[in-house]
């Protein structure tokens, strides 16, 4: 392979991590840039849904049906978490919020540990999505480019809610005016919870789809938290396009990262994120608090 | 913080029960009092910041972590003593706290906590990548070198001397800590946790003074790291992970913020169980974050909070009032 067309794979590398990372931080920015909470159990929640559809894999053979269950699992894993652990904490604050959330990601990660094992999964995906496709000179695996098509139908779908209908106008009016929203007879509370819920069931869907793609192990929340905080930060709490930017960046980051400065393509990240931090607080597309 | 001169007299029983410690236990079990010690110490630097300061770190190993490579190029390259290392190690878990501390200090809540992590990570990173100097993930071995006082020279490889080395560093720093709780510093990190708009109002540089809070903090763990990577007599990258610095935030929480001695209960709590109970009942790690989890939901000031409201309870109804 010659070093030009090197650069195309390496993007399109970049671009399937960027979106994939999308379609898990997705969830995380609703939810953080609603209810303030920045949920140290979203990672775990996304390997819950890989873990999942491993064994619903085993048991029925469906892919299709993985990808609809899972996330309605993890997605009533998250209500459960809002209702009956993060609503009894949100008196104390924020700082109460991600101790919740970060024993929760501890436990579920053991757990995980527990019922499946420390040893990495194979999970294999379904014949019409394990060959390659061939297009512009370039071959491309097929089930890189799904996980690209889901996750940008995920963007569409989640965009055209949260800003053209009725419910994304009370979620988005329930980030900035709370209390009003609720005094105008919206039962905020019950938006939290489903917000939790949908939010889950983004990362649940994230995990079985990802799951084929990065490897299904114990250590894929922890190795994709920090990612998903990266992402946060970087695009601005609770910005959705943000959160895409974001993501699509940091894929790229570490596609191109590894290629030109090896020994330094983990630390790029971490230096953009300090960097955001430092300089526009509030991320690259959030508004000023 | 409230203290009535009565609370010295535990103190100095605790002391003298460490000092002789050694006729009392074998020394697989010694050497488990000597890391309960070592995590004290790093647990009280990390309490400077979430319990008397209000800051909740995901950071604070970058610190235990640099003191301890410190303290370990230092010895193995320019054979120093051992407390000119572990002095070293302080030195440098300070110059990084400060380094760190210019940006840190200014954010608060979530935002802290993440830069706090994004730090941690990049220390993280720059020691698994830099071989050469850290050797990555291999980590470096060295050998703990004797001591040397005027013309003697004590064997700190002898079990019982490196006991008791650590014993007097611990209570050297302990006291340190406690000291500083009672300076006009100790006392406005307070007051800035309660509320910095009114003490920046009364006239405090609350700027530089948290960066002093939050230097003097990465000294301790420094301290604490230089201490830990002599007793294993090696250095690695887990002294910097994640792992490392959330292990720290669970001490800290389970033995509980609000009082100082807390931290020091949640550091021996978890070292002893971990030690004991790991053998015993197996996933205990979920036993441990379950714990925390229902300490987080129904007693938010930790194990020490919990001995502090049932004493409120106790005093009151000696008092005849009808408990709350």
């Amino acid at each position: 392979m010659d070093a030009l067309s090197i650069i195309p794979i390496q993007f399109l590398h970049g671009l399937v991590y960027g979106m994939l990372l999308f379609l898990v931080a997705s969830g995380l920015t609703l939810i953080f840039g609603m209810m303030g909470v920045l949920n140290f159990a979203h990672g775990a929640l996304y390997m819950l849904g890989a873990y999942f559809s491993y064994s619903i894999l085993r048991w029925t053979g469906q892919f299709w049906l993985c990808m609809i269950v899972a996330p309605l699992l993890v997605g009533a894993i998250g209500i459960l978490i809002e209702r009956f652990l993060l609503r009894k904490v949100h008196i104390h604050g924020h700082a109460h919020e991600l101790l919740l959330t970060f024993g929760l990601a501890y436990i579920i990660e053991e757990i995980v540990k527990w019922v499946w094992g420390n040893q990495p999964l194979h999970v294999e995906v379904p014949a019409m999505l394990s060959g390659s496709i061939q297009f512009l000179g370039i071959t491309y695996p097929t089930y890189r480019l799904f996980i690209l098509l889901i996750s940008v139908a995920v963007f569409a779908v989640l965009f055209i809610i949260l800003y053209k209908t009725r419910a994304g106008i009370i979620v988005t009016a329930a980030v900035s005016r709370s209390e009003m929203v609720n005094a105008l007879g919206i039962n905020v509370p019950l938006v939290f919870m489903l917000l939790f819920g949908v939010g889950g069931a983004l990362a649940g869907l994230a995990g079985v789809i990802g799951g084929p793609y990065l490897i299904t192990n114990p250590g894929m929340a922890g190795t994709i938290i920090i990612d998903l905080f990266v992402v946060v930060v970087v695009g601005g709490l609770g910005s959705l396009p943000g959160a895409l930017l974001a993501s699509f960046l940091i894929g790229e980051l570490q596609s191109f990262g590894i290629l030109f400065v090896p020994q330094m393509a983990i630390a790029l990240e971490f230096l953009l994120m300090a960097v955001v931090l430092i300089v526009k607080p509030e991320g690259l597309l959030g508004e000023k608090a | 913080m409230r203290r009535s001169r009565f609370t010295w007299l535990p103190i100095l029983l605790i002391i003298a029960l460490l000092l002789i410690l050694p006729k009392l236990v074998s020394e697989y079990r010694l050497n488990l009092v000597i890391t309960m010690m070592i995590y004290s110490i790093f647990a009280l630097s990390y309490n400077m910041l979430f319990g008397q300061g209000g800051l909740l770190s995901f950071g604070h190993a970058a610190y235990f972590g640099f003191g301890a490579y410190a303290t370990v190029i230092l010895i193995k390259h320019f054979s120093l003593s051992l407390p000119m290392g572990i002095l070293i190690g302080g030195l440098a878990g300070a110059f990084l706290g400060v380094t760190f501390g210019v940006f840190v200090v200014r954010m608060r809540g979530v935002s802290f906590a993440l830069l706090t992590l994004a730090f941690n990570q990049l220390i993280y990173v720059t020691a698994e990548k830099w071989r050469t100097v850290t050797g990555g993930e291999d980590g470096i071995a060295f050998m703990r070198p004797n001591l040397h006082l005027g013309g003697w020279e004590i064997d700190l490889w002898a079990t019982l001397n490196w006991y008791y080395f650590v014993l007097l560093v611990t209570v050297i720093c302990i006291g340190c800590l406690w000291y500083l709780t009672l300076t006009p510093l100790g006392r406005l990190n307070l007051c800035m946790r309660e509320n910095e708009e009114r003490a920046s109002f009364i006239g405090f540089n609350t700027y530089a003074s948290r960066l002093l809070i939050y230097t003097l903090a990465g000294f301790f763990a420094g301290v604490a790291g230089g201490l830990a990577a002599a007793f294993q007599e090696f250095v690695t990258t887990t002294f910097i992970n994640l792992d490392k610095a959330t292990d720290v935030l669970m001490m800290t929480f389970i033995g509980g913020g609000g009082t100082f001695f807390g931290p020091v209960i949640g550091a021996c709590a978890l070292t002893l169980v971990n030690d004991l109970l790991s053998s015993w009942i197996e996933r205990w790690a979920i036993v441990q974050g379950g714990l925390f989890i229902l300490l987080v939901l129904y007693a938010p000031n930790g194990l020490s909070g919990i001995y502090l409201s049932l004493r409120e309870q106790w005093d009151k109804r000696k008092r005849g009032e009808q408990p709350s």
